[in-house]
């Protein structure tokens, strides 16, 4: 029955793209209509919280608060596929030029980061101060 | 107006003939063009046509991968993507982004997209990151050299469609 247990995940999605490893803009509907593709295609059911969450985290690169803003998605999955959403999250900071992918599961939270060799790690961004 | 003549416009200029569509297809499309119109709200359009497009397609036992290529799937994607361009939450995309959509369907690495376009990674990485432009000579025997070519298409009306044939669909 463990298995049939299901997790309350849910994941931001910043509504741009990393100033550090990209320019700063707005994502393109095609980024954001990648991610429905891969929902729509993994899991029975998802919603996207409705509205803008404001927040702030540290760069790691510059050590200052970077302000950002970002879509809220919540997911129910079963234990044994948060691997698979933590896959398509590596993924997603790729498509969305993103440093780490905040996520939150049963409360948990961990950063998502690409995997080495993704396209976010390839692209080097300008210096910080 | 006969269905079989009719078509989508989708906001990339691209023509997806609604021929093929059956009846309860057909008013599926309506409603959610119906809806995108009544409740142009990005988050709130998102959340409806996802669960309707899954919805009608599951009852048919059709699986999830299968249904999100159907042609009902595509145009909502296309309402919504209308609204959150039309909110200024997206922008449409230009080549720099379809270069990285052929990459990420096509390559299983930048390098190996590099490889076989001749393109510089160092060159790719700050076009993908949109800090520089590729000229359209190199762009164009890039692409060749993959099976991709340049096209100019009529830039389109990036209004929602009030239903079907109007707005984003056609006659032929």
């Amino acid at each position: 029955m463990t298995s049939d247990r299901l997790v309350e995940c849910s994941f931001l999605i910043p509504t741009h793209r990393d100033q550090e490893l990209s320019d700063g803009e707005l994502h393109s509907i095609d980024a954001w209509n990648w991610l429905t593709d891969q929902l729509y295609g993994l899991f029975k059911a998802w919603t996207r919280v409705p509205g803008l969450h404001r927040g702030m985290w540290e760069s790691a690169k510059t050590g200052k608060p970077v302000p950002d803003q970002s879509r809220r998605y919540i997911v129910a999955i079963p234990e044994a596929r948060i691997d698979e959403l933590r896959r398509l999250l590596a993924e997603a900071c790729s498509v969305f030029h993103q440093q780490c992918i905040y996520l939150s599961v049963a409360g948990q939270v961990e950063f998502v980061q690409a995997p080495l060799g993704g396209a976010a790690q390839e692209s080097p961004g300008p210096e910080g101060p | 107006m006969e269905p079989q003549h009719m078509k989508y416009v989708d906001l990339k200029g691209r023509e997806l003939p609604l021929g093929g569509l059956d009846a309860q297809e057909r008013r599926l499309v309506a409603e959610l063009q119906q809806r995108a119109k009544s409740h142009p709200d990005w988050d709130d359009f998102e959340n409806y046509w996802t669960a309707a497009v899954a919805s009608f397609y599951d009852a048919r036992g059709l699986p999830r991968r299968e249904s999100r290529e159907k042609l009902v799937y595509k145009i909502a994607q296309d309402l919504s993507s209308r609204l959150a361009v039309s909110a200024g939450l997206a922008r449409p995309p230009d080549y720099r982004d379809e270069l990285e959509e052929i990459i990420r369907m096509s390559f299983p690495t930048r390098r190996e997209f590099c490889k076989a376009t001749g393109l510089s990674e160092d060159m790719l990485s700050h076009v993908l990151a949109h800090r520089k432009h590729l000229a359209i000579d190199t762009l164009s025997q890039a692409l060749d050299r993959i099976g991709f070519q340049l096209r100019i298409v009529p830039r389109r009306e990036s209004a929602v469609s009030s239903g079907v044939g109007s707005g984003g669909s056609e006659d032929e």
